[in-house]
């Protein structure tokens, strides 16, 4: 019964892809540019994009109070040895640092920001190290002397005896704990599945308790079984906000300043004005030759030497090599092999961003 | 769940401390640890003001409960309390498990154990390293034959090896207890990352405890010299053998079979395929070093019928789980994890029941009277109930109100201790049906959990009770009206497990139907009504067999093959016998857990709450949300028209509306204009708009002035890419598609 469900959803699937595709494929498929719309400046619209209006932001706010009366549980739960994952569309930012301010004031909480691009771990661990550290010596000040083997700094010491400390078990307490908020558990910082491992053993610590948020459709694919059911722990929460993404979108381009051609030569202009006249004045050699025959491969090397040396820009082969792999590295030009064999460069940009290229360079 | 008090108090970004900072630090410190609570022991104060509460809403007699209920259960001192059932509760199934499962494979580990041994004394057979060079820190040099690295191939049978975890650290601790030094890798430690220096360092920090930068081997070396008892085995366990990199694995066996008479190194090596396992993964140099050892760890399923009877069947937490959550979890192993059921997952499945058992049901407490703590109404108090408040709930409970209320007096306060007591009783002679139906089940390869599933189900016990006439093989008689009611249970039961177990029974075979009524004298020993029937069907069997042999060795060989039909016909006799008891022991005896009144108390029930803690389905979830927005945030303006896109609605939502009708590309003009004609038709043309159907993705765009700018709409835009994209549904424009996003995700 339950397999024909299955099978029955895998038929759904791949008939829906191929409808899809179908769909992609029927002929008419539009070939129109981003560049037809009509683009604003891009400084407009990074301006518009900061003032959007929220959309019912009463029903938003209200749905977001609604997960308030599930705070005691997710206390408990914590409590119990879970860890909470929550998902569902929206920011959940605001939504579980409210849960932690006002319901873990009993407990220490670090905050992990996973949509950031990079992510130090062992400078967070070394963190709630030095935070248990002092939770023990408050605990053991009334109780008894500090026993414990480890001592600070904590700086020097390897993540795995970090971990060990936190996972040390002679604590008399077991209710006492640490606990983490990661945002975006499967931001671009902690994809890798090293962060993962190094977030699974800490989530395994019995000091540490983690919530967790995910956004991606395809985040459960960063771990294996082993992270889900015994290191994790997770408990899922299904509770979609529908909040703007505001702090988490913040590194995404806009996709309609990024893409245009004017980016592309901006970025290219920046880059050949920090080179030398001589360089520039090869490239624009090169720039010309392409603008003027936009059917061939590109320009073969000797032709720009040739070129190149006619107008004393260039003393020798070896000068023209050295500006050649400036270019390269900038990824302003790239090498072609050419139908009959020749190496011919190239400038990877459209014919008009290669104009509007030159005529700033010419300013 | 009724909301608390505190969702009165609206959660705007303001509440929160100004975060702009904070929120582009990798990490910060949100607040520390508030001193803690110092609660530990109720307090008088509490307990008064508890009774106070309650007593002016005693005499409403139930009118609002649920109000009443929600200021009265919520009380943080109530969690704390409920906190602590669970800890009892939930340490003591995690210890019935832990027994179990090392019950199950103590033969094995003996046999290794053995084998350690063993082969630690052929090591030190080869050449005991004199002082010079043991102290030495370099290998020994001899020859090729004593290089030999005794290997133990243990096969888990399993295709996940997170079950296998909790096997190798078990046998981690008794090779610990019989003396030898062990150390447990896993295939993390053997990555190309870290290279051999991972393992070694592993390794130090588990037998010298001290992280060494510089790990090397002749520090092992010298640890084991010097720490005295050289005459015990050093044993490493890598846990799972195919995850791990095989160059290094490689080296390190070459590594260790250089040192192997200074440190006498024992493998053992997780093998979740098949022996040819080391061959495909390991160079062949190291291959050859290798003296390998089999040993067969017990399978899944032998394991998961151990774990549903300590935990399931004989209830060792006191509380059992309606049927629906019982087929949950059986089928949860079945389609979830393939073949191979997880007993991990029962692990946490049960967990994640405790957990919400022990929240959602306010009685729970009184799990502590069922396991055998009898003063009831301490407890209750203790928990600041009123016995008078206490026994309204429980008389309020739906099975009550419908099953007990004829068969128990009405008397106060006894009617729950006796209820309880009831309830504790039939559940005994529950489990002790399902154990012997298990027993005879067991020949014809029924598994537990199968049968423990139809046992739950309270359906078919209601159809197979005594006053609905029939027996179990009476159910074919059944009017037809009556069948095709009853056609699901009819069929499950023909079909069944239960049917099943009955029916090997009747050709058992004389000496397995005796060893089978002896199990069942044991099981039932708490139940005399049985244990008399069990034993006299036993005597009979004896006296039968008695005649039978008297006569055999009286009576010449002529008569022999009369004789012989006569006893298969005897013996034939004593089978049907025995069903016929099964069979009533079914009908009498297992009356399943929601069938008995106050059940609700020991009994989780939720169903859906265990399904969507335990399977997070983001995928599908997520696209609901966005394509279902105005019924998760049921505002007044967009929930109006039925199917249609409105420009009130969520941006992101309408994009992605939008984008289910696109191929797998998307133009990303085509998809703008489609975007902003939305966007803007309202503010053009009033309601018009819901008669538009959003799949015109040509329409041009009107160019009368609109009331969002273009940037506004364009910025509109590129958030709502922006989301998707964080969602993960939509790949960028690649450098070869500038123009086009890529749906990710096909249908639900």
């Amino acid at each position: 019964m339950e397999i024909n469900d299955g099978e029955e959803e895998e038929f759904e699937f791949s008939r829906n892809y191929f409808l899809a595709k179908e769909l992609a494929g029927s002929g008419k498929k539009s070939t129109r540019k981003i560049s037809d719309i009509n683009v604003v400046d891009e400084q407009e619209l990074r301006a518009a994009a900061a003032n959007i209006e929220l959309k019912h932001e009463k029903e938003i706010n209200s749905l977001v109070n609604s997960y308030k009366s599930l705070y005691p549980k997710w206390v408990f739960e914590l409590r119990c040895g879970f860890g909470l994952l929550m998902y569902g569309f929206g920011s959940k930012k605001v939504l579980i640092e409210d849960f932690a301010s006002t319901a873990l004031t009993e407990y220490s909480v670090v905050v992990i920001n996973g949509y950031l691009q990079s992510i130090n771990l062992k400078q967070v661990v070394i963190a709630l190290a030095e935070i248990w550290w002092e939770e023990l010596k408050t605990k053991r000040r009334t109780s008894s002397g500090v026993s414990s083997k480890f001592q600070q700094p904590f700086n020097s010491q390897s993540m795995d005896d970090l971990l060990a400390f936190l996972h040390e078990s002679d604590v008399e307490e077991n209710d006492s704990f640490v606990c983490i908020v990661v945002h975006n558990i499967d931001g671009p910082g902690l994809r890798d599945s090293e962060s993962q491992q190094y977030l699974a053993r800490l989530a395994s610590c019995s000091h540490i308790r983690i919530v967790a948020s995910i956004d991606n459709v395809n985040a459960p694919l960063l771990w294996d079984k082993k992270m889900v059911h015994t290191q994790f722990n997770w408990f899922w929460y299904h509770v979609p906000t529908f909040a703007p993404y505001n702090v988490e979108g913040i590194f995404f381009p806009l996709i309609l300043a990024h893409s245009s051609t004017a980016q592309s030569a901006k970025t290219a202009a920046i880059v050949l004005q920090s080179l030398t006249p001589n360089a520039q004045s090869v490239f624009k050699i090169l720039a010309e030759y392409q603008l003027s025959h936009p059917d061939e491969e590109g320009m073969p090397v000797d032709a720009l030497y040739t070129t190149a040396r006619e107008r004393f820009l260039v003393s020798s082969q070896v000068t023209l090599n050295s500006h050649l792999t400036e270019f390269k590295d900038h990824e302003l030009v790239k090498t072609r092999r050419h139908s009959d064999g020749q190496d011919c460069l190239h400038i990877p940009l459209a014919a008009d961003a290669l104009e509007k290229l030159l005529s700033e360079i010419n300013q | 769940m009724a909301p608390s008090a505190t969702a009165s108090e609206s959660l705007s970004p303001s509440t929160t401390v100004d975060t702009t900072e904070n929120n582009l630090q990798p990490f910060f410190v949100l607040h520390r640890a508030r001193s803690r609570k110092s609660e530990k022991k109720p307090t008088g104060t509490w307990k008064t003001r508890r009774r106070i509460d309650l007593s002016p809403s005693l005499p409403k007699n139930g009118e609002n409960l649920d109000a009443e209920k929600a200021e009265a259960w919520d009380d943080c001192r109530h969690v704390s309390i409920r906190m602590e059932a669970f800890d009892d509760v939930w340490s003591k199934i995690k210890s019935t498990i832990k027994d179990v499962l090392r019950d199950v494979n103590t033969n094995v580990f003996n046999e290794i154990h053995h084998w350690v041994r063993e082969s630690f004394n052929m090591i030190t057979s080869f050449a005991i390293p004199t002082f010079p060079e043991a102290t030495g820190s370099f290998p020994m040099v001899t020859d090729a034959a004593s290089k030999q690295l005794f290997t133990g191939l243990v096969l888990t049978k399993n295709m996940e090896f997170v079950d296998d975890l909790l096997t190798f650290e078990e046998l981690g601790s008794y090779l610990k207890s019989q003396g030898c030094h062990v150390a447990n890798l896993s295939s993390l430690e053997f990555s190309v990352k870290n290279g051999i220096g991972g393992c070694l360092r592993s390794l130090l920090r588990q037998f010298l405890m001290v992280t060494v930068d510089a790990a090397d081997v002749s520090i092992l070396a010298t640890w084991y010299r010097e720490q005295g008892s050289c005459n015990y085995p050093v044993v490493i366990i890598i846990e799972d053998m195919e995850r791990c990199s095989g160059s290094v694995l490689s080296d390190f066996i070459l590594m260790l079979s250089e040192w192997v008479l200074k440190i006498p190194v024992v493998l053992i090596m997780g093998v979740a395929t098949t022996l040819d396992a080391p061959k495909s993964i390991l160079q062949s140099n190291a291959l050859h070093h290798l003296c390998p050892c089999k040993f067969i760890l017990g399978t899944p399923p032998e394991r998961m019928d151990a774990v549903v009877e300590a935990v399931l069947v004989k209830q060792c937490s006191g509380f059992g789980i309606s049927h629906k959550v019982a087929v949950f979890m059986r089928n949860y192993f079945v389609s979830q994890d393939g073949t191979i059921t997880s007993f991990i997952r029962a692990l946490k499945c049960f967990q994640i029941a405790c957990a919400q058992h022990f929240f959602m049901e306010p009685l729970s407490f009184m799990l502590w009277f069922l396991l055998g703590d009898d003063n009831l109404m301490l407890q209750g108090e203790k928990c600041g109930l009123s016995p008078e408040l206490m026994l309204k709930h429980a008389l309020n409970l739906p099975s009550y109100q419908s099953y007990g209320r004829n068969k128990i007096a009405k008397q106060h306060g006894e009617t729950l201790v006796n209820g309880l007591a009831e309830l504790k009783k039939l559940q005994c002679q529950w489990s002790i049906v399902i154990l012997c139906l298990y027993e005879a089940g067991k020949c014809d390869k029924v598994t537990l959990l199968d049968l423990f599933c139809e046992a739950l189900d309270p359906e078919s016990f209601k159809s197979r009770a005594p006053d609905n006439g029939g027996g179990l093989e009476n159910d074919s008689g059944v009017s037809s009206s009556d069948c095709y009611k009853h056609q699901q249970y009819h069929t499950t039961r023909n079909s069944g497990f239960i049917c099943q177990a009955v029916r090997k029974l009747r050709d058992l075979p004389a000496v397995q139907l005796r060893k089978l009524l002896k199990g069942w004298e044991k099981y039932t020993v708490n139940v005399p009504q049985i244990h008399d029937k069990v034993k006299k069907l036993l005597s009979e069997m004896k006296f039968e067999d008695g005649k039978s042999l008297g006569q055999d060795l009286s009576t010449i060989s002529k008569r022999h093959s009369s004789r012989k039909h006569l006893k298969i016909e005897d013996s034939k006799a004593v089978n049907e016998k025995a069903a016929k008891l099964l069979e009533s022991m079914v009908r009498n005896y297992m009356q399943p857990l929601e069938c008995v009144p106050f059940h609700e108390i020991v009994c989780f029930k939720n169903v859906n709450a265990l399904q969507t803690a335990l399977i997070g389905d983001p995928r599908r979830r997520i696209q609901v949300d966005l394509l279902d927005v105005r019924n998760i945030i049921r505002c007044s303006c967009c929930i109006s028209s039925s199917n249609s896109l409105l420009p009130s609605m969520h941006d992101s939502s309408i994009m992605y509306t939008l984008a289910q009708e696109h191929g797998d590309l998307i133009n990303l003009h085509d998809w703008y204009q489609s975007f902003k004609s939305i966007v803007i038709c309202l503010s053009n043309k009033g309601k018009h708009g819901s008669n538009y159907s959003p799949s015109l993705k040509k329409r041009k765009a009107t160019t009368e002035p609109a009331k969002p700018s273009e940037a506004s709409i364009q910025a509109r835009f590129c958030r709502a890419v922006t989301e998707l994209q964080i969602t993960g549904l939509l790949r960028m424009p690649s450098k070869r598609r500038p123009d086009y996003v890529q749906r990710v995700a096909f249908g639900l």
